[in-house]
């Protein structure tokens, strides 16, 4: 008997979710026992916290995988023997290692250590998960990961087991809170603070960046190392935030606003002079320097005033069509180039006009029918784009050899060198970016502490209260619409000088979810949270690239979590965070914001957490 | 703040309201004068609601019109708000996720003159509008019995101080006319003596107060003036005293006899006057102050 193809699948794929789901309900159900059990024994805290590093300790000195892969050998000399030469562990190990060290340290001193000892097993936990579902999964199965014939490799279950161990560690007794350092030091003090954690910012994400080479080309395990750096990084802030620091410096940077942004820029400008300072690195910062402007543009329509917008993308579109047509490219319909900043201003005028004419229905429709009328929108405006309407979008010829910006013929796409520093090529882009990106924030910033951001807010609260108010609903909305079409119109100027190739197919419906994924991400309303939200969803899918296939999978998967146990976003608005984020006095720790963007079984401990 | 002869601050003439084949509201009449207390009392269904919007802007009456200062109000919320109209709402309508004091300065919005270019560069005039505005609604959280409290959420306060803050609200579009929408319900009798005194404590601003209700011992404890809406129509209208005696209104709406709800009226206006002293006293005191500022 002949069984179509598809039938088999269907019998493995269905048992296979099946059992998934059993096992996620069988983990689930012995966390919360265990839970349970340590909650009320205080003196548990201790014992499970020494064993829980010693274990650490242990996993790092262990083998991770029995033999090599069939793809080369797992990083970080994962088949080094037991002890063999313990100064040579390096990568996932050493960062177990270290993290192993930190907790049996904080056992001994006199400071509150549940959260620290949570954070630093959550952190042990994804490590060990991610390199555990990678070489299991890459072809070894889970004798790459046990033992295989004479050979043992327990490393990522006794790292595991240890980072339990120390999760519950931290569960035992009552929640402690966390400590709440005083604000009041030296200026020189706080300036010191401010310029050596931003630095250490910078170098963190150009080391991320960097992690396992760029986009995973020629290393077939950059995912891996990627994602595991995420999961140590995770630990060490979430270890910080649970002894108060990364609050201290949160509420120093308040207080030396100016400074902290002066700073935040210096530090910013100075990522091309770190490793991360490659081509293909600047084009994909621009890239997030692009998508963040656009999302925080997109942030005073969705996240100030409320209304939901799903055609978005059309405004950056706009704009570097417009830009495309004044640049003096061979296919632009005006014959003539203009500089680029008048460019740059029309686009953002003529996207204006059509982000006040989207938002004109929405003085009839809310809701729901909003996001209809801009999804139809965003259509319109790619079927136009697609059938060159006008002769000015190019059609499938796109707009081709759009010039590079050129100033002061310095042209932004050539390498530079400052002082016999050598640049990549680009870096004049993201010096560009960063100043647009910046002012944008200003203008999301100014416009939000104003008589106008407040009407915006009250709108997406009560838009009846708001009008017996006063506030002229129709107007506002409208005027929401314009600006953040406005400055995704900017955004696309540069966009356009930098691709140099204005397609219609850079500006499909896709994009539009990227952008509110970004904004909802990062969290509604916050300015923080639309960058790091833009930044995630570009870096990640370039390093995910080993996942193929599986990529949008994870990604999506990552979205469902974070939206699960983060509703408010990762770096939320005050007001946004005091809504949504009553889920119990501990709050979500900040480590497993990055958690979920790890392997499925990553997945599996944080819905069993 | 003298009375301005005669002419009175809201005049509905004849308003009246048909959905179709319904007749909500039928040639209502009222007269609004400054620094009154207009109590509107009904059973329910009997058009308060349907009123209250005709004098918000909320519905253009289909006849009859509704005159502040002599001026037609305009059909629109928003504009009716700017004219000076301020209203609350009957189920609390807060913006919950806003601190008090962005709730009141919400209220400021129509004062206040900044557009979208000076709320782009805040400017030095910019700033100064600004610091006017949270002057102004601080000292209005203060008046309300909200002090200390600006920067907590509106969601996280407790239901009194929600409604507090509401009167707050709109207080801050600088009204000639507030609109109440049962300011008491669920409340419990302290918190409603509170807003007794509150709402004293507004007329002596020179604000027309109308306050829709369904307890009537506090509208008669409270209102110069008392109009009985019944099936859409003015029943009865007249001093608590007259309202309170009409045969018609204790049929229609009391349905108890006369003396019981005097005795009631009586004992309740005798605790209250014993409660005055020990709850009221902070709002009273700051009272002075606050006038003197208008």
């Amino acid at each position: 008997m002949n069984i179509p193809i598809g039938w088999k699948y269907l019998a493995i794929f269905i048992p296979s979710v099946l059992g998934l789901i059993g096992l996620l309900v069988l983990i689930r159900f012995a966390w919360k026992k265990g839970t349970e059990y340590v909650t009320p024994r205080p003196t548990l805290s201790r014992p499970l916290s020494i064993g829980g590093a010693a274990l650490g300790i242990v996993a790092a000195l262990m083998p991770w995988a029995t033999f090599v892969l069939n793809e080369g050998a797992y990083p970080d000399k994962s088949t080094l023997q037991f002890f063999d030469s313990p100064w040579a562990v390096s990568g996932f190990r050493l960062h177990t290692l270290l993290l192993s060290l930190v907790a049996l340290a904080v056992v001994f001193a006199p400071i509150r250590k549940h959260r620290i000892h949570k954070a630093l097993g959550w952190s042990l936990i994804g490590i060990a998960l991610i390199n555990a579902a990678f070489i299991a999964g890459n072809g070894g199965g889970f004798g790459a990961i046990t033992s295989d014939g004479s050979s043992f490799a327990f490393g990522a279950v006794i790292g595991l087991v240890a980072g339990i161990a120390l999760v519950f560690s931290g569960k035992a007794g009552p929640v402690e809170p966390i400590p709440h350092l005083s604000t009041d030091v030296s200026r020189v003090v706080a300036y010191a603070v401010l310029v050596v954690s931003f630095t250490a910012l910078l170098l963190g994400v150009a080391m991320m960046l960097n992690a396992g080479g760029q986009g995973g080309v020629g290393n077939p395990y950059a995912g891996p190392i990627f994602l595991s750096l995420l999961a140590f990084f995770a630990g060490v802030l979430g270890a910080l935030h649970a002894v108060g620091v990364t609050g201290w410096i949160s509420r120093l940077s308040d207080k030396h606003k100016w400074f902290s942004i002066v700073v935040l820029l210096a530090v910013a400008l100075g990522l091309p002079f770190t490793e991360a300072g490659t081509d293909y690195w600047m084009t994909t910062a621009t890239n997030i320097g692009v998508y963040a402007a656009t999302a925080i543009g997109l942030n005073i329509v969705v996240g100030l005033a409320g209304l939901l917008d799903l055609g978005y993308v059309a405004f950056l579109g706009i704009g570097a069509f417009v830009a495309a047509n004044f640049s003096g490219a061979a296919a632009a319909k005006m014959g003539f180039e203009l500089p680029f900043l008048v460019a740059v201003i029309i686009a953002a005028i003529v996207a204006g006009v059509f982000g006040a004419v989207v938002g004109s229905p929405t003085l009839r429709v809310r809701g729901d029918y909003l996001a209809i009328v801009t999804l139809a929108f965003g259509e319109i405006f790619k079927k136009s784009a697609q059938n060159d309407i006008g002769g000015l979008t190019g059609g499938a010829n796109a707009i081709p050899g759009v010039p590079p910006i050129n100033w002061f013929g310095l042209s932004f796409d050539k390498p530079l060198e400052i002082a016999g520093v050598k640049l990549p090529s680009g870096v004049m882009y993201y010096v560009l970016i960063i100043v647009l990106v910046a002012l944008v924030m200003v203008v999301f910033a100014n416009l939000k502490n104003s008589r106008i951001g407040r009407s915006w807010i009250a709108i997406r609260e009560d838009e009846d209260a708001a009008r017996a108010m006063g506030i002229k609903t129709g107007k506002a909305k409208i005027l929401a619409f314009l600006i953040g079409a406005t400055l995704a119109g900017v955004a696309g100027a540069v966009f356009a000088h930098k691709t140099s190739t204005v397609a219609y197919d850079s500006f499909q419906f896709i994009e539009s979810v990227t952008l509110l994924a970004a904004v909802i991400l990062g969290g509604m309303g916050s300015i923080p949270g639309a960058v790091l939200g833009a930044a995630l969803l570009l870096v990640l899918p370039e390093k995910l690239r080993e996942f193929a296939d599986y990529r949008l999978i994870l990604f999506g998967f990552a979205l469902i979590l974070i939206m699960r146990f983060r509703p408010q976003g990762l770096v939320p608005d005050k007001h946004r965070r005091a809504e949504l984020a009553n889920e119990g006095a501990e709050g979500v720790p900040i480590e497993e914001l990055n958690l979920p963007d790890d392997t499925p079984g990553g997945a599996k401990a944080q819905v069993a957490r | 703040m003298t009375a301005t002869s005669n002419a009175p601050v809201l005049a509905a003439s004849n308003v009246t309201m048909v959905f179709g084949g319904l007749t909500a509201l039928k040639d209502v009449n009222i007269e609004l004068h400054e620094g009154q207390i207009l109590g509107l009392i009904g059973p329910n269904g009997a058009g308060k609601t349907t009123f209250f919007n005709c004098l918000t802007g909320l519905y253009t009456p289909t006849r009859g019109s509704v005159r502040l200062k002599g001026r037609t109000l305009p059909s629109d919320p928003a504009q009716v708000t700017v004219a000076g109209v301020a209203r609350t709402f009957q189920n609390i309508r807060l913006f919950p996720s806003m601190t008090a004091l962005e709730n009141v300065l919400v209220g400021r919005h129509s004062r206040m003159k900044q557009g979208p270019i000076a709320s782009l560069f805040h400017g030095p005039s910019f700033k100064k509008g600004e610091a006017d505005a949270r002057t102004r609604c601080l000292e209005l959280l203060d008046f309300v019995g909200l002090s200390g409290l600006d920067d907590e959420l509106a969601r996280n306060l407790p239901y009194g101080d929600q409604r507090r803050l509401e009167i707050a609200r709109a207080l801050a579009t600088d009204p000639a006319v507030l609109l109440l929408d049962e300011p008491t319900a669920g409340m419990n009798p302290q918190e409603t003596e509170a807003a007794r005194q509150l709402i004293l404590s507004i007329r002596e601003l020179g604000i027309a107060v109308v306050v829709i209700e369904h307890d009537t011992k506090f509208i008669f404890s409270l209102c110069d003036h008392v109009s009985v809406l019944v099936q859409g129509e003015l029943l009865v209208e007249g001093s608590p005293e007259v309202v309170r005696g009409d045969p018609r209104v204790i049929e229609a709406y009391l349905g108890k006899p006369p003396e019981e709800v005097q005795a009631e009226v009586d004992a309740y206006a005798a605790e209250s006057s014993a409660e005055r002293t020990s709850i009221i006293e902070p709002i009273r005191d700051r009272r002075p102050n606050e006038g003197g500022q208008q």
